[in-house]
């Protein structure tokens, strides 16, 4: 893999995760009746960043989940996965305005699958989709409510995401590989 | 992903593969408790239940797995005596192969007979029971059960009581406790027990035991298995095998009693305990037992159709 | 005089039972006898069959004293025919026919059925009669008839006397007529509904097991009677170290008493149950480790006397089915000779002296019938072997109206290249 393009430092991205957890509360108008799910396994992290940057604004916290959706892809005859990731949604997402919180936005797959997966817990009132990558080549008719950043990407080119809760650093890169399925 | 295509024996797995069953299991678990107890993981696979012995439980329980996975399922009831010949069988599965099924759950009366259907068809095949011979989504939900009341597994004591000969049970569960570090004793009197049980901790009564025990398991006295009458009476059983009220307020305050179901009330085990074991909080895990069977049968049934 | 199928073998080697050795020299053969041996005959004439048995060792034609023809009632396993040329195939060129037919071979009749269908063959066919009328263990046969009538022994292979008081008339009768009583042991008590050897493996396998004891109860008994009757009894297909033993322990008692053991019974052991495969349910069943060695023993020290295949033909309907509803039986005869010699000789180092007659003199001196020795003046009953060449057991290889063979799959050293029954050449290139 060759390293083509920095796209994002760490402070980058401690601007841009406050600049979207604003972009929440506007949207929203407050904190009220707000979760935050974060999509396994690095939408996770960054679920917990934007609710920490409201608790900071509003001074209430609001309620985290995380959520595996390795049941609901459509492509498991190809890519079975036996190290399937916890899901914990300690709270009723009904008539919530759930945050869905992924690190990059690709083809939508997993976004399809984790918006059936939050809708087979409950009837949200509504589902906003926050990306910190946007590297377009959608397959399905998704778009994000929030982006960090977007990236006009080729299909053989890889956004390399990496945050200190779990790859110890924050960074955005985009590198030369195969091409990704995510 | 699991090394072999079918599930015919506990020995099939290894043990990193039954540790992500049982890992699975936990997921699967966290969906049968939710409002919604259903995922869309194995839409459009086909799964045949084949009975050729009479079920409930494990035939029940199989559905609910494959229901819960989205996936259909049809059920095959026959009675072994009224196939007679093996072309018969063979005929059966084919006509039921024919019918493009995915995965093949299959119950026989005789020892093997699993394994020979497996070796004729190429789709998964899991053994919901052959015979006298293995059981091995049975041992797996009782594993599960056990790690999830204990957090762990070596070194754990468990006996099992009774009916070991005749008792795919009792075999299923003696290997994979074993293999997972539990230390296994058996409690039978010799006309239960192999000819030759060398190999094994053999006790001959329950009392021997009982104090030491982290886990009693009650096996089922298999008496449409036993091809004569084996034991003098019920009277001599309760005597040294069953597990009465004395018994079990002797038992250590952190150990447990399981049972594969179903009873037979007054022979395994008393009438008032199965009826104290309705009430919460006790240490008896027959209906966890159950409940695990489900998730765990899910669980084998998403990994060996991903395989596929 | 005029040649009839003369038959001239050269360039080989031959067993020569005055020494016991294999040695290389030609045979001619004339008139369905051995007419010279020697070294370099050269007998040119139309009428003469030569065959260059280079690399290949004539051998006397075996004789199989357990074998299940079917005929009459399961015609569709077998046949008196189809079982014959089975046998030649194997270098078998007599054989003893057991007598679980349908009708069982009880009568004087049947006797004399079974020796006019076996004449018309190419092999020797030694009828045996029941011991009990119907082989229902409850009443003996008229064994005076029946071996006026040809009876070469009396047996009810399958279904054990049970009775202990009637098998010590019979024995007490038996010594009238001096024909073997040729005895299947089994309790049928320990026995049950057993479908293999109890041990390790039916204890993990979940299958019922038949113990040793099931044997051996039966032999003890019956090694009682005959040393009280002084009857001529041999057991057949022994199974168990525990069987062994006893047969070993009477013979050196003085009773008269001898033994025989089938090639699978020396070829496997209980382990290979695993796969389930149903052409290993036999009866006695295969059983452990050590019952193998000890059977291994038992040749070696002269303990058993004979080798036999208990060749029993089943329809793949019989055989194609759970472990619990197939029949017992394999098939033995087209493998007989490779069998034996692969296990005893190639993997267990005993000499080919020590295989021959076991396969020839040991049961012709059990039946009291005609020993097949390559010697001038003798019958030419002759098996021209390869001991080099080695081949795989298929299905499709099989003559016998039955392909149930435990041996399937396995590649096997010893092939017959030619058999010669009555001075002709009824197997092989002509």
């Amino acid at each position: 893999m060759i390293e083509k393009a920095y796209i994002l430092n760490e402070s980058d991205m401690d601007r841009v995760i406050k600049r979207i957890s604003h972009e929440i509360l506007e949207r929203n108008k407050g904190s009220e009746n707000l979760v935050i799910i974060g999509l396994q396994k690095r939408g996770v992290p960054l679920a917990h960043r934007i609710a920490a940057n409201i608790e900071q604004f509003e001074g209430n916290r609001v309620q985290t989940g995380k959520l595996d959706i390795t049941f609901y892809r459509d492509d498991y005859d190809r890519r079975i996965k036996s190290d399937i990731q916890k899901t914990d949604i300690p709270f009723d997402v009904r008539d919530k305005n759930v945050i869905l919180v992924d690190d990059v936005l690709f083809t939508g797959r997993s976004i399809r699958a984790a918006l059936d997966a939050i809708i087979d817990l409950g009837r949200p009132r509504t589902i906003q989709l926050v990306v910190l990558v946007d590297r377009g080549h959608r397959e399905l008719p998704i778009r994000a409510d929030y982006v960090g950043k977007n990236l006009p990407t080729s299909r053989n080119e890889q956004v390399s995401v990496k945050l200190r809760e779990t790859d110890a650093e924050d960074s955005v890169i985009l590198v030369e590989g195969m091409e990704d399925a995510k | 992903m699991l090394s072999k295509k079918s599930i015919l024996s506990v020995d099939d797995l290894d043990t990193g593969e039954i540790m992500q069953v049982l890992e699975s299991a936990d997921s699967f678990m966290d969906i049968s408790r939710r409002e919604i107890k259903k995922v869309p993981t194995l839409r459009g696979k086909t799964v045949a239940s084949l009975f050729f012995e009479p079920s409930t439980r494990t035939r029940i329980s199989f559905e609910i797995a494959a229901k819960r996975l989205s996936a259909d399922i049809v059920n095959f009831s026959a009675q072994a005596s009224s196939l007679l010949k093996g072309e018969t069988i063979m005929d059966t599965l084919r006509t039921i192969l024919s019918m493009q099924v995915d995965l093949l759950v299959i119950r026989h009366r005789d020892s093997g007979t699993v394994k020979l259907m497996d070796s004729v068809v190429n789709v998964p095949v899991i053994n919901a029971g052959d015979g006298k011979h293995q059981h091995p989504t049975q041992a797996l939900l009782d594993i599960y059960t056990i790690k999830n009341h204990f957090n762990r597994l070596e070194g754990l004591k468990v006996a099992l009581v009774g009916d070991y000969i005749n008792s795919r049970v009792a075999r299923s569960c003696q290997s994979l406790f074993e293999k997972m570090g539990l230390e296994v004793t058996i409690v039978a009197p010799a006309m239960l027990l192999p000819e030759d049980w060398s190999g094994f901790k053999v006790e001959h009564s329950i009392d021997r035991i009982i104090e030491d025990t982290d886990i009693l398991y009650m096996l089922r006295m298999q008496f449409e298995r036993q091809d004569r009458k084996l034991y003098p009476s019920v009277r001599e059983y309760n005597r040294y095998l069953s597990l009465d009220m004395k018994r079990l307020s002797r038992m250590k305050k952190d150990s447990v009693v399981m049972h594969p179901g179903p009873v037979n009330r007054g022979i395994e085990i008393y009438d008032e305990i199965m009826e104290l074991a309705k009430e919460k909080g006790n240490n008896i895990l027959i209906d966890e037992q159950v409940t695990a069977g489900v998730a765990v049968r899910m669980a084998l049934l998403y990994l060996v159709l991903g395989q596929s | 005089m005029k040649m009839e199928n003369a038959i001239l073998i050269k360039n080989g080697f031959f067993f020569n039972s005055r020494q016991n050795k294999i040695v290389p020299g030609d045979i001619y053969i004339e008139n369905g006898k051995v007419a010279e041996i020697g070294k370099d005959i050269s007998y040119a004439g139309e009428d003469v069959s030569v065959i260059d048995a280079s690399g290949l060792t004539a051998i006397p034609g075996l004789i199989d004293m357990h074998v299940h023809l079917r005929e009459p009632g399961f015609e569709d396993e077998e046949t008196i025919a189809s079982g014959a040329r089975a046998a030649l195939k194997g270098g078998v060129t007599a054989l003893a026919a057991m007598p679980n037919t349908n009708p069982p071979a009880d009568s004087e009749q049947l006797i004399k059925y079974i020796l006019t269908a076996g004449s018309a063959t190419d092999c020797r066919i030694y009828p045996i009669a029941c011991l009990t009328k119907g082989q229902e263990g409850k009443e003996m046969t008229e064994m005076g008839i029946l071996s006026e009538a040809g009876a070469a022994g009396f047996s009810d292979d399958g279904m054990p006397v049970m009775d202990g008081k009637l098998m010590y008339e019979i024995m007490k009768y038996s010594l009238q007529f001096g024909k073997p009583l040729i005895l299947h042991e089994e309790d049928l008590y320990f026995s049950g509904p057993g479908l293999m050897h109890e041990g390790e493996f039916s204890t993990r396998l979940g299958l019922e097991g038949i113990p040793s004891l099931a044997d051996e109860v039966m032999i003890a008994r019956d090694i009682m009677l005959a040393e009280k009757t002084g009857a001529r009894i041999h057991i057949t297909h022994l199974s168990s170290s525990g069987g062994v033993e006893l047969v070993r322990q009477a013979k050196s008692s003085g009773a008269n008493i001898s033994c025989d053991v089938t090639p699978h019974h020396l070829f496997f052991n209980d382990s290979i149950l695993e796969t389930f495969n149903t052409n290993f349910k036999v009866k006695p069943p295969i059983r452990s480790r050590a019952d193998q060695a000890a059977l291994m023993e038992g040749l070696k020290d002269g303990t058993i006397d004979a080798i036999a295949s208990d060749h029993a033909p089943h329809l793949d309907t019989e055989k194609n089915t759970t472990f619990k509803l197939a029949s017992f039986g394999t098939t033995g005869l087209e493998t007989f000779f490779a069998a034996c010699y692969t296990r005893l000789v190639s993997e267990n180092g005993m000499g080919i002296e020590k295989l021959i007659p076991l396969l020839t003199e040991g049961p012709a001196k059990i039946l009291g019938i005609e020993k097949n020795r390559i010697e001038k003046g003798h019958r030419a009953c002759i098996a021209l072997v390869d001991t080099d060449a080695e081949f795989v057991v298929k299905r499709e290889d099989f003559i016998s109206k039955s392909k149930n063979s435990a041996f399937l799959g396995l590649k096997l050293r010893g092939v017959v290249r030619y058999t010669i029954s009555g001075g002709k050449i009824v197997y092989g290139k002509k």
